[in-house]
């Protein structure tokens, strides 16, 4: 089983050597500091002396939760929209796996392109829709820096969860749906009551998948705001990669990142159990 | 309104909304295509009617971008890691598809489990140890933690292809004297071929557009092409001319790529995802 080994040395040993180093003073400049033995400390300094720690875990929360919420609403709806098959529909279907494969941190950029105040092209859409945004210098704001960061997320994971959600309604068996209408049942109805409980498997593996990588959220950020303005949108990742590697602080950031993956075993297991269920 | 009027806005409606979508989803690639091709002075402009000019690609790959050498890292270090991590890749899923293994559920869960562990948290060990040994910035290092994310992925992805195929002809040809390996040679993989090479076209994207190792562990030698945007922030802000004609040499091989599998591309996505 060479390729158990290699999975092992690639992602199972990074992972205990990082928890060796989160309990280490760990600085990159000095030498022999990243086996100078250091106990709790680091966690206790994240979670006592740290503000900036739990501002990016709010950023990541929140981002977390909205980005979620809206990916699914809007994939879901994207997806009653396109399901029913036909040529426009399923050509739409194509495109939308164009944006999926353009990198994330080539969606920052994109989006950077766009908000710019003098020649971006969703700040003229925006001004003429809702005249007080005119010229509004979108990424120096926080909080509109931050609504643009959802929103080239929102837009980079639709069309990825649209296709999932288009491949769970097509197994939601059509003569029930007919049946109800038949019932005289109303769209909004038939919906709520036949097609959403079917749906909800497929539903629950998408929202917890997205969750995973809202958490884990690096590339845009990088490339959108770097974090900022401020620590506005500094996601927690984003901070592990400031204090890591432009502070050189190892110990502190391997801590910080552990306590990234006890969220992440939750939804690995809540992912997993899913899945095997299906299987 | 009648019954019939209603149902054609309905309809009306949907096409409407299908269109907005569409043109939703396509804009901000459309946009830098666009903006790929005019002048410097075009791009500062809202113009949707200019000349095109081909000048961005030229000024891209010429000193001081280069962006010829970050096509050429890029490149090999996606061949490479697919080569490499499809024939294991393909082993694994084989045992795990038509053995039944000692603690194989745990072992899958496992592999998956660590798809979602955050490439910030095992980035932070494989740079210390690439600096102590001499990897940092070099092809080899960058494929080596490449293979980290690709590989639980195509393992599950494989594993996917393979359960499909029946086993009857197998135990067929076991019965006639055939070896397990002449077995997997001869009858699984020509029968598993699209999946392989739509794994692999998989794997190729996911390593082509990796960003946060290439950001930590190369420099200047081993750059890749996502982490050579960042070249085009110049004193004077961002040389948007010059960057979208770098998006759109990053972005137009993975699109033709992912037009060529789209049709696995769900059933792909939902088993392993992307780091």
């Amino acid at each position: 089983m060479p390729a158990v080994l290699v999975v092992f040395a690639t992602a199972i040993w990074p992972l205990i050597e990082a928890a060796r180093l989160s309990f280490t003073v760990g600085r990159l400049n000095r030498p022999g500091s990243l086996d100078q033995y250091l106990g709790w400390e680091n966690y206790t300094w994240a979670f006592f002396e740290e503000p900036a720690f739990w501002n990016s875990v709010w950023v990541t929360g929140v981002y977390t939760l909205l980005t979620v919420g809206l990916t699914t609403i809007c994939a879901l709806g994207l997806a009653l929209l396109l399901a029913p098959g036909g040529r426009l529909r399923s050509s739409a279907q194509t495109l939308l796996i164009l944006p999926f494969a353009m990198s994330p941190a080539l969606i920052g950029v994109s989006f950077r392109f766009m908000f710019n105040p003098e020649f971006g092209l969703f700040d003229a859409f925006f001004g003429v829709m809702i005249p007080p945004l005119a010229d509004v210098s979108w990424l120096a704001d926080p909080n509109l820096a931050f609504a643009v960061v959802v929103m080239a997320d929102v837009w980079g994971w639709i069309p990825f969860l649209t296709l999932v959600l288009i491949g769970g309604l097509a197994s939601v068996p059509r003569d029930t749906i007919e049946a109800a209408q038949v019932d005289g049942a109303s769209g909004w109805r038939v919906f709520k009551d036949v097609t959403l409980p079917q749906l909800a498997p497929v539903l629950a593996v998408v929202i917890i998948l997205k969750s995973i990588f809202s958490l884990k959220t690096f590339d845009q950020v990088f490339m959108l705001t770097n974090g900022g303005p401020g620590t506005a949108t500094q996601t927690l990742s984003h901070y592990i990669y400031f204090n890591g590697m432009k502070y050189g602080q190892i110990g502190y950031s391997a801590s910080v990142a552990w306590l990234m993956v006890i969220p992440m075993i939750f939804l690995t297991y809540a992912y997993a159990k899913f899945v095997f269920r299906k299987a | 309104m009648t019954g019939r009027q209603k149902k054609q806005l309905w309809h009306a409606l949907h096409t409407a909304l299908i269109l907005i979508a569409m043109f939703v989803m396509l804009v901000p690639s459309l946009w830098i295509f666009l903006a790929a091709f005019k002048s410097h002075v075009d791009v500062y402009q809202l113009k949707l009617f200019f000349t095109p000019t081909l000048e961005n690609f030229g000024v891209v790959f010429d000193d001081p971008y280069r962006l010829g050498e970050k096509l050429y890292n890029s490149t090999i270090v996606a061949f490479v890691t697919v080569l490499f991590a499809i024939p294991i890749a393909t082993l694994a899923a084989y045992s795990f598809s038509r053995f039944s293994l000692r603690g194989e559920t745990l072992m899958l869960v496992t592999i998956l489990a660590t798809q979602f562990v955050p490439a910030v948290v095992i980035i932070l060990p494989f740079f210390v140890m690439f600096r102590d040994i001499g990897l940092l910035d070099t092809r080899v290092g960058l494929i080596l933690v490449n293979l980290a994310i690709v590989m639980p992925f195509a393992i599950w992805m494989i594993k996917g292809f393979i359960d499909g195929i029946p086993m009857d002809t197998e135990e067929a040809a076991m019965v006639d004297g055939s070896s397990r390996l002449q077995v997997i040679r001869n009858i699984v993989l020509p029968m598993a071929s699209p999946g392989l090479l739509t794994s692999a076209i998989f794997c190729f994207i996911i390593a082509w557009n990796e960003f946060l190792f290439a950001l930590i562990l190369t420099n200047k030698e081993a750059v890749t092409l996502p982490i050579g945007l960042a070249l085009f922030k110049g004193e004077e802000g961002d040389l948007w001319n010059l960057l979208s004609a770098a998006g759109i040499i990053i972005m137009a091989p993975m699109f033709v790529l992912a037009l060529m599998i789209r049709k696995y591309f769900v059933q792909g996505m939902t088993m392993g995802a992307v780091r």
